[in-house]
């Protein structure tokens, strides 16, 4: 075979994607358990980033430190559709061929400090995972985390920046009056500007060169307000 | 003395991170220049895996070159080229997570940086192995030098830090001393950038041909 044939070309670039694919496959099954250490412990740091300690996180604080806070304050428990606790079970083996969501519980001291679930929906590139937290009221936002996506980074990548996360803290999915829930929506422009003083608690500024993930944000939060309203109800008093 | 480089090769290496710098003689790779060297640490970890790339890269297309049918010749490259900007990615995301996380897309953009096709078409693809080993070398440190300068200004003048360690002292913001924001946005990146393309011109002595 000579290197200007047409065969010659073919065998060639199949070899290369084969050696390629393999050096890959390697690597990449190889790396796996660190990853899933490294995912495990991001998605600890999330929930105690949504559900606002009373004492905040250290900055740069330690795996290990972040690891004993975290067992320290936070309990997980499994709920049904109709918002039970399922005894004896707990989060992380959802979808292994056992029903049931999983829930996180914040607590300081004796009482209840926050409830803390994951979301997840479409932004404009990807799927955005992340954590909301509740008052123990069940009705408002205490806090919400973003840990994985691929949107824009200083447009819909802003997801995952705090003076973004921190404009959901005290936004309010329940309406007293009609005792009903609400969405909690992103708007374009600024909340303070657009919106009448009384609807101001369900809306949240939106990210101005990001509509897409925005929309997506404001979905995914009331995809998951919804799925766990059964539990919520049980929280709620009136 | 005879040492493991020859005096051509110490050419390339010299070349690389002067004369013939890519950032600030060829002006390539700007656009990560830009966007990863708001912190120190960022910028060296985005400089290592660009080492990694650049020379392994180099070594492979050079060692390959008799044998690359040239109509795909730049299909194999970048082949070659994703390969290992993406075990990179996966080294640094199972070694170093926090630093993945805030370099985000950027080390996977690698694949896009015209430094690395550059070098490959420009010079492995004419030069034996460990040349073009010496050479993506040589380019990567040209290219990483000035990151990590642009990044260390960027930090102490945006932040006060330096790798995360606070140089400032607290009296000096009670006594009305104030952070650069600019330095913190990309623009801060463009005018450093361009100071220090002139200063590096200056020197060299480098003229625009007419």
């Amino acid at each position: 075979m000579r290197r200007q044939d047409n065969s010659y070309t073919i065998v060639f670039a199949l070899v290369v994607c084969a050696l390629c694919s393999l050096s890959l496959a390697i690597v990449t099954e190889s790396f796996k358990a660190r990853r899933e250490i490294n995912e495990g412990f991001e998605i600890k740091r999330n929930i105690l980033k949504a559900v606002h300690l009373k004492e905040p996180l250290p900055a740069r604080a330690p795996q290990e430190t972040i690891i004993k806070i975290y067992e320290e304050k936070i309990s997980g428990v499994v709920i049904d559709r109709e918002g039970n606790i399922l005894p004896g079970r707990i989060p992380g083996e959802e979808g292994k061929g056992k029903e049931g969501l999983p829930l996180y519980i914040y607590q300081e001291g004796n009482d209840v400090a926050a409830y803390c679930f994951p979301v997840e929906g479409k932004g404009l590139w990807s799927t955005l995972y992340g954590y909301l937290a509740i008052e123990p009221d069940g009705m408002t936002i205490r806090g919400i985390t973003f840990y994985k996506h691929k949107e824009t980074p200083g447009l819909g990548g802003e997801i995952e920046r705090e003076w973004f996360q921190e404009k959901f803290r005290g936004k309010r999915f329940w309406d007293t009056a009609s005792r009903r829930q609400v969405q909690v929506l992103l708007i374009k422009g600024k909340v303070s500007e657009k919106m009448p003083e009384e609807q101001r608690p369900f809306y949240v500024d939106g990210i101005s060169g990001a509509t897409m993930t925005s929309n997506g944000v404001s979905s995914l939060i009331n995809n998951g307000l919804q799925t766990y309203e059964p539990f919520l109800k049980k929280i709620r008093s009136y | 003395m005879p040492g493991i480089f020859s005096r051509k090769e110490k050419k390339i290496v010299r070349d690389a991170l002067w004369e013939n710098n890519p950032i600030t003689f060829q002006v390539l790779g700007i656009c990560s220049a830009l966007a990863v060297t708001v912190k120190l640490e960022t910028a060296i970890a985005m400089s290592g895996a660009l080492i990694f790339v650049l020379a392994l890269s180099n070594m492979v297309i050079s060692a390959l070159r008799n044998f690359i049918p040239s109509k795909i010749r730049f299909i194999v490259q970048l082949c070659v080229i994703s390969t290992l900007v993406i075990l990179a990615d996966q080294f640094l995301q199972a070694y170093l997570y926090d630093i993945s996380k805030q370099l985000s897309i950027f080390v996977g953009l690698i694949i896009t940086n015209c430094i690395v096709m550059g070098r490959a078409e420009g010079f492995a693809m004419r030069n034996p192995p460990w040349r073009s080993f010496i050479d993506g070398l040589g380019n990567a440190l040209g290219y990483g030098g000035v990151l990590v300068l642009v990044a260390g200004v960027r930090e102490v003048l945006g932040n006060g830090s330096l790798l995360g360690v606070k140089l400032i002292p607290e009296s000096f913001y009670n006594h009305g001393y104030a952070d650069c924001g600019m330095m913190f946005l990309a623009p801060g990146a463009f005018f450093l950038l361009g100071a220090i393309i002139w200063i590096q011109r200056a020197i060299s002595g480098y003229k625009e041909s007419p």
